[in-house]
């Protein structure tokens, strides 16, 4: 099913306003990263040939008000949501109307504040029904209950993941918890339970924030390249669920497991490149035991294997393949619109060696996947040509 | 007037009819694939083809569950009523049903027998008992 892009696109410029529980304007954020993608890529607003918005909350045209900002310069300008993918989804949005010849050069841009949106996992008191166990902390503990009763996983395995997201995120100053000192597993665990056998320091971070990246053709790439590494987008993959024998039609906030096996299939096709090609990658670590699931469905190693792979800390920085590498999901941060940008954000910064202390040495291909309500699943495969 | 049970959402479930013990789940039926799904649709998602109306069985197997403390990320408190269970529950259909449960962690195991059962949770606006439903270990 893997569909290829007809043209190579490249990433140009990539930039954030930093992921906080602070209640800011989104508005006012996604025009700091905006801003900030643009002086990455060396390029004014006049360059770009389209903008993909994507945000969950803000109302109807905030896309368009925050557009006008960086100049009324008549370009498309279109509003992407797809849960948790959003961000994901405008990416793929904005590669394939390069890829397709729509534009030269396209902006990608999520912002959002998950505090502010409306309605998602409130309390209604003593009306409780099915339409209220939507909820991310309840959806996937059970994918670790049922995980615990069928690989022996143990709670100690999920802390594990959870503080070396923590500490991933403490030298990333784009991340919105950065601890001020070395998360013990011991100290996850401690925490609030909030849904067994997940505790609060487990739970995705979910405050504010924007992230922006730029597509370009490989013309345009070269142009402005002026000797720094060039960013190609060898996958860009994106699907919905398929039928599976115990499927969840009714309180499931995400599709089966299966829907992200077949998308990273299908961005390993397209680039024509395998697991063990990847230097790292970027999960939907809401919870640890989605990323210990994904190190199995993204084939970095067998089926039961996850837990030996964070036992040996493969997964860290510094190990054989290391995850979230910004901190995740559970550090980083989860905005909404802007997550899966978020992504693209720090595997461009690595793939291009500017990532400081977190660097992975010498990265050259990076994985990014996001799973969003729905239910969607999108991986994307970035490569340093040069 | 006369006060009545209702359920909450009738789309969803019924309740108990005659010498029924337990209520029952709506869900459809696809005879070309053989598969069932719960809620009711409008075809099937694998053969496309039609489906018909049935009431799914009102007992099952526990296949994972959790207790939510606190949802939202942990930003929101459920307070005094502590939270409540969630679990998935595999139906002899073949059905998987997500849906709250009635009782304390100490009942639910992965494979316990799991009942459907009604729970109250108000008046409607003529004074009828509203109840949605939960499952609740099967002793």
């Amino acid at each position: 099913m893997a569909t290829k892009l007809s043209r190579d696109v490249y990433v140009i410029g990539v930039g954030m306003h930093r992921f906080n529980n602070e209640r800011l304007d989104p508005t006012a954020m996604a025009d700091v990263a905006g801003m900030r993608a643009l002086e990455d890529a060396g390029i004014d607003f006049d360059d770009v040939g389209a903008l993909y918005n994507g945000y969950l909350g803000g109302g109807m045209a905030s896309g368009v008000r925050v557009a006008k900002e960086f100049g009324m310069t008549g370009i498309p300008v279109t509003h992407v949501e797809n849960a948790s993918a959003t961000g994901s989804c405008a990416f793929g949005e904005a590669v394939h109307a390069v890829a397709g010849g729509r534009v030269d050069s396209a902006m990608a841009l999520g912002f959002d504040d998950m505090n502010q949106l409306g309605g998602i996992g409130r309390s209604r008191g003593k009306s409780i029904g099915a339409e209220d166990v939507m909820l991310p902390a309840a959806f996937f503990a059970m994918w670790a209950t049922r995980r615990m009763h069928d690989a022996g996983t143990t709670v100690e395995t999920f802390a594990k993941i959870a503080a070396k997201n923590w500490n991933h995120a403490r030298s990333n100053p784009m991340a919105q918890r950065q601890a001020d000192h070395e998360i013990t597993p011991d100290e996850v665990l401690s925490s609030t339970l909030i849904s067994y056998p997940h505790t609060s320091m487990m739970a995705c971070a979910s405050g504010g924030g924007a992230a922006a990246a730029i597509v370009a053709t490989k013309e345009v790439a070269e142009r402005i390249a002026g000797g720094r590494p060039m960013i190609r987008v060898s996958a860009s993959q994106q699907r919905s669920e398929t039928y599976t024998d115990g499927h969840v039609f009714l309180g499931a906030v995400i599709g089966p497991a299966q829907m992200t096996r077949d998308t990273a299939a299908d961005a390993y096709e397209e680039a024509g490149i395998g697991p063990a090609d990847i230097d790292l990658i970027q999960v939907h670590d809401a919870f640890p035991v989605e990323e210990l699931v994904y190190y199995e469905l993204l084939g970095i190693c067998g089926e039961g294997e996850g837990d030996g792979l964070v036992a040996d800390g493969e997964t860290s920085l510094g190990g054989r393949i290391p995850f979230s590498t910004d901190g995740g999901l559970t550090a980083r941060g989860h905005p909404g619109g802007p997550t899966g940008l978020a992504q693209i954000h720090e595997t461009t910064m690595q793939l291009r060696h500017e990532a400081g202390v977190r660097q992975v040495e010498g990265a050259r291909t990076g994985l990014c996947h996001m799973a969003g309500a729905g239910s969607v699943c999108v991986v994307h495969i970035l490569q340093r040509t040069t | 007037m006369t006060s009545t049970t209702v359920p909450t959402d009738p789309k969803l479930f019924r309740l108990a009819e005659g010498d029924e013990t337990r209520p029952h789940l709506l869900g459809s039926y696809a005879p070309e694939s053989g598969l069932s799904f719960w809620p009711r649709r409008y075809r099937c998602p694998v053969t496309h083809t039609p489906v018909t109306d049935v009431d799914l069985s009102p007992e099952g197997v526990l296949y994972a569950w959790t207790f939510l403390h606190v949802p939202r990320m942990g930003n929101i408190s459920f307070g005094d009523s502590g939270g409540y269970g969630v679990g998935q529950i595999d139906l002899p259909e073949g059905v998987r049903i997500q849906a709250p449960l009635l009782g304390t962690t100490d009942d639910w195991k992965i494979g316990t027998k799991m009942g459907l059962t009604t729970f109250p949770v108000g008046e409607d606006a003529d004074g009828n008992e509203l109840v949605t439903f939960r499952f609740e270990a099967v002793r």
